[in-house]
């Protein structure tokens, strides 16, 4: 049935994924209603949840769009955003039961593309395959730093072996959602500015990708030389390799000992730990990395404008931050979906100061914030990194209208928010 | 043998730059330099220095040479694919350079330096093929230097950081300036932020200028004529317009994406007073660049100088020379030896200088004022060479003014006026004991303005000789000491400090302050150069931290360097403004 010119009302599902996200937003128009599905994956479940909670939360989804998706949004490859789009031999999996609902578009940013290099410009190609290489050398490394994680845990700072292993976890390939998310509809990779034909299937609602920036969109607010562009993404690359576990040539042949002179064992301990924690920084730099892959939209009606952002951190923003036409747009939005399950970095001050519906005072136009997230999983307190971040709850809390996972109790799959197109 | 004909030095061969940079003829380019000469053992393992080859991603150490370690084995040998596959080759590298950086510093200072290391061991620990990442760093807390090494471009070999002259250098500066001045990691101003990068690549830099190889090769282009002379007016061009850029893009080639090339980033910055007023600046590589600008200015002015100021020749302006002496010949063996002794003379001075710099918070004008100071002590007369002129200029030129404002010789640090007491001290002690120099302290508090409700420790009593400008020796002490004071926010007030709008009044804030002093041949007070804790700059440095998010738990000074350097090359830097 053709929906009508404009939405009446929304409604924004939120469901409880433990460390995760997943969004059903529900446009509802005089005629029919429009499902997009953002995001859909798990780090660690909530309490009390059972073996099969990801089929439970899939089933839930197909009910609440009646079996039909129109738009289905991966903002990027983390397990947090996409496990749940995993599927399984016998066809039961999550993943399977999404892809029975049919999705027409399936939008991942521009980094997923498998043709990204032969789609760019040439004097770009050679920043953007080392790039993507960069990327995904990532799940070698993941699985290196899991391996590392066990391997020292007795002889290494716990918080550095935790770290490694949670980052390492959450990094590692996921080749069935990913397959998944290539066949299952068309798809779309996009970067900031790209307009895609959503006007048939959601009228009246204006999408406006913010992010991830392309390379050279990125390029412009680094100042950097284009050919550096190049060199920076090859050593990333290369920094990443060679912690990989797969790489094992010996430098030097004929010259390699295992028998550590007696002068040099302190040394030599010395510098294992310090490998562990290189790998650390590293692994970190990458999982930013990735994070700063995440799309970022801004759905806008009529009346209502709903902001996205994915788990984008400050670089990811900078660019569309940077831009005076999106300054108008993210000033009057209504939702936020609160960046990266709350961690400190990833809801810029800079575009927390533009909303202007925030408010200390209750009322109907008052700024919603969700925010799907586990307590005491991510971070530590004292470092001041725990996820979600308190500061910003409390701030959240005061501000806005505030709805998080958190307050679910053990039964509840989801929650609804509706409001007024 | 005796001990009057033991050699104090040994020569060994090692890269002069980089395996990028070839002669004409296609071999690395080569130079020697000197090591004490010592007892070796495998390794090498000497009385400062003991190479550790061992690679932590791969788990395994690479055999040293055993024998033969006090003769140059490398002699002759350039040609690249040898040494790049030979580790041996690669441990006699590190170790030459590291060993000849120590010396360096030891003759330039006037005596032994120590490690900064907190169990004050001798030796520091170098792994040339420490790990598989683009990476060099030291780090205090490990006790060493390590140098990774990761792929090619095209991935057919391998890059060793440990074999890149001004890599070595910078990461072994790091390594003496910390030990020398362990407060300088502390996090504090924008400028004190900058220095131990920039310092440790002026360093590198001038190391790498003072062989006479390498400026032979900066001058290969160099029309001259068959009896080996040239036309003043192209060795003019060459060193004003090409020496550096020509150098800086050879240099590093391959490392070009690790953004460690020192030289290159500070030709792209053509002088100018705005730099460090720029908010972009604020950041602390981008900063330290300018300083390094600074100085690489200063060597080619240094360097134009000698050539021409021996001869006789008036120029136009700075450097613009008059028509009529255009053409007049130089021999290019000499603009090459002016070069490296300009070179050298200025690595000298920046030593130096460190012995009068303050022990916190630094400002990049304090660097001026300690190597104009540490100039004027060795050759009061500036009127031959100018170098305090030069130095003073190009520093200028980049908006670095000195911190002192000292009218008789510009720049250079003032001689304390204060009513000392010196009846509670005597001289002896006072050459090498705290103790004695903490109660000289103690009955100086007034006219050493010290912060009384503060903890006063003195960090460090070493007796220096110097040679005088008559030419004999001079024995005077350098001592620094130190203050701290933790207070909450609230507070701050009360010492005249203060509060950042958006601190907690419960945040606990520690303040430091010190100085060094340095004492005459006759026991008296010669120099009191510090920061103090009531100094007005520290509203400013508080400020700093505040904004940089130093006050956050997680802002370690572990393994410092480690990070810097990463950053640097991704080119990362923290934006604490937006974080929660």
């Amino acid at each position: 049935m053709p929906a009508t010119h404009q939405p009446e009302d929304i409604e924004i599902h939120t469901y409880q994924v433990g460390f995760g996200d997943c969004f059903l937003l529900v446009f509802k128009y005089a005629s029919c209603d429009r499902h997009v599905l953002i995001d859909f994956g798990s780090m660690k479940k909530p309490k009390g949840a059972g073996r099969n909670h990801m089929v439970k939360i899939a089933k839930q989804i197909k009910r609440d769009c009646k079996g039909s998706l129109d738009i289905v949004v991966a903002t990027h490859r983390h397990k947090d955003h996409i496990s749940g789009f995993a599927t399984n031999k016998r066809g039961t999996g999550p993943g399977d039961i999404i892809a029975s609902c049919k999705p027409k578009i399936v939008l991942q940013p521009w980094t997923e593309n498998p043709n990204a290099e032969t789609d760019a410009k040439t004097a770009e190609k050679e920043a953007v395959r080392a790039f993507t290489n960069s990327l995904n050398s990532m799940h070698s490394v993941a699985s290196s730093a899991i391996d590392t994680a066990k391997l020292l845990r007795r002889t290494t700072n716990r918080v550095t072996t935790d770290q490694l292993n949670f980052i390492g976890q959450d990094n590692i390939t996921n080749e069935s959602a990913v397959v998944n998310l290539m066949t299952m509809g068309k798809n779309y990779y996009v970067n900031h500015g790209d307009k895609i034909p959503i006007a048939n299937i959601l009228p009246g609602v204006k999408l406006h990708i913010l992010g991830p920036p392309s390379l050279k969109q990125s390029n412009t607010i680094r100042k950097q030389r284009h050919r550096d562009a190049e060199e920076f993404w090859h050593l990333q690359a290369a920094s990443s390799q060679g912690i990989g576990s797969s790489n094992r040539d010996i430098l030097f042949p004929g010259y390699e000992t295992k028998k550590a002179p007696i002068q040099t064992r302190w040394f030599r301990n010395r510098m294992r730990n310090l490998q562990a924690e290189m790998m650390l920084s590293i692994v970190r730099i990458l999982d930013g990395q990735m994070n700063n892959t995440s799309l970022i939209l801004l759905f806008e009606t009529e009346n209502k404008s709903l902001l996205f952002p994915g788990d984008a951190q400050l670089e990811n923003w900078q660019y569309a931050l940077s831009r005076n036409e999106n300054t108008d747009l993210l000033s009057q939005v209504d939702v936020y979906k609160v960046g990266h399950h709350g961690s400190l970095n990833a809801t810029p001050k800079s575009l927390w100061k533009l909303f202007e519906k925030k408010s200390i005072k209750a009322s109907p136009t008052r700024l919603k914030s969700l925010l799907s997230t586990l307590e005491g999983f991510h971070g530590h307190k004292e470092s001041g990194t725990e996820v979600p971040r308190n500061k910003l709850v409390s701030s959240l809390k005061r501000n806005t209208d505030f709805a998080t996972t958190q307050a679910y109790t053990t039964s509840e799959l989801s929650r609804v928010v509706h409001l007024k197109a | 043998m005796s001990n009057y004909s033991t050699p104090t030095n040994r020569r060994l061969t090692v890269i002069a730059q980089d395996p990028g940079v070839r002669t004409a003829k296609g071999g690395v380019l080569m130079t020697r330099v000197n090591v004490p000469a010592e007892t070796l053992l495998a390794g090498p393992r000497g009385h400062r220095v003991q190479v550790v080859d061992f690679d932590s991603s791969k788990n395994v150490f690479y055999k040293s040479g055993a024998s033969r370690l006090d003769k140059d084995l490398y002699l002759d040998i350039d040609d690249g694919k040898v040494l790049e596959s030979d580790p041996q080759f690669h441990a006699q590298n590190v170790y030459a350079i590291v060993s000849s950086t120590i010396l360096n510093f030891e003759k330039a200072l006037g005596r032994h330096v120590n490690w900064g290391f907190d169990y004050g061991t001798h030796q520091i620990k170098v792994a040339p093929h420490a790990f598989s990442e683009a990476n060099a760093f030291y780090s205090r807390r490990d006790e060493g230097l390590l140098f990774g090494y990761f792929p090619s471009k095209n991935r057919k070999k391998k890059i060793f950081t440990c074999l890149s002259h001004d890599i070595v250098v910078h990461e072994t500066t790091h390594a003496l300036l910390d030990g020398l001045k362990r407060q300088y990691i502390r996090p504090s101003s924008a400028d004190q932020a900058a220095f131990h990068e920039a310092y440790a690549d002026i360093v590198a830099l001038l190391s790498v200028f003072s062989s006479q190889d390498l400026v032979g090769h900066g001058l290969s282009s160099l029309r001259r004529d068959e009896d080996g002379t040239c036309s003043l007016k192209d060795v003019e061009q060459t060193i004003y317009d090409s020496f550096l850029s020509g150098l800086a893009e050879q240099m590093g080639t391959e490392l070009l994406g690790l953004n460690r090339n020192a030289l290159r980033r500070s030709i792209d910055l053509p002088p100018s007073p705005r730099y460090l007023k720029m908010a972009a600046y604020e950041e602390p590589h981008l900063r330290g660049e300018v300083l390094v600008a600074a100085v690489m200015q200063a060597f080619i002015h240094v360097w134009w100088r000698r050539l021409i100021g021996k001869s006789g020749i008036k120029t136009i302006f700075d450097h613009k020379l008059r028509p009529s002496v255009a053409n007049k010949k130089v021999e290019v063996w000499r603009v090459i030896e002016e070069g490296a002794t300009a070179a050298k003379h200025l690595l000298q001075l920046v030593i130096r200088a460190l012995d009068y710099m303050p022990p916190v918070d630094i400002c990049f004008g304090d660097f001026l004022s300690a190597v104009v100071t540490a100039d004027s002590e060795a050759c009061p007369d500036d009127s031959r060479y100018e170098y305090r002129k030069r130095l003073l200029q190009s520093f200028a030129d980049y908006g670095i003014k000195p911190s002192s404002s000292n009218a008789r010789v510009p720049g250079r640090w003032a001689t304390p006026v204060g009513n000392f007491t010196y009846g509670h001290s005597h001289f002896e002690p006072m050459r090498w004991d705290r103790e004695a120099v903490f109660r000289f302290i103690w009955e100086n508090q007034t006219p050493l303005n010290l912060t009384k409700k503060a903890l006063t420790t003195v960090e460090s009593v070493k007796p220096v000789v110097r040679i005088a400008p008559d030419g004999f020796t001079l024995n005077e002490v350098v001592v620094e000491y130190f203050q701290s004071i933790a207070l909450r926010a609230d507070e701050l007030q009360a010492m005249n400090v203060r509060k950042p709008k958006e601190m907690p009044a419960w945040q606990t804030v520690q303040l430091y302050g010190g100085s060094t002093l340095i004492f005459d041949e006759f026991g008296r007070l010669k120099f009191d150069i510090g920061n103090h804790i009531n100094s007005p700059q520290q509203n400013e440095k508080l400020e700093a931290l505040w904004a940089r998010g130093a006050f956050k738990k997680e802002f370690s000074t572990e393994r410092t360097f480690a990070r810097l350097h990463r950053e640097k090359s991704l080119r990362q830097s923290i934006l604490t403004g937006e974080q929660w």
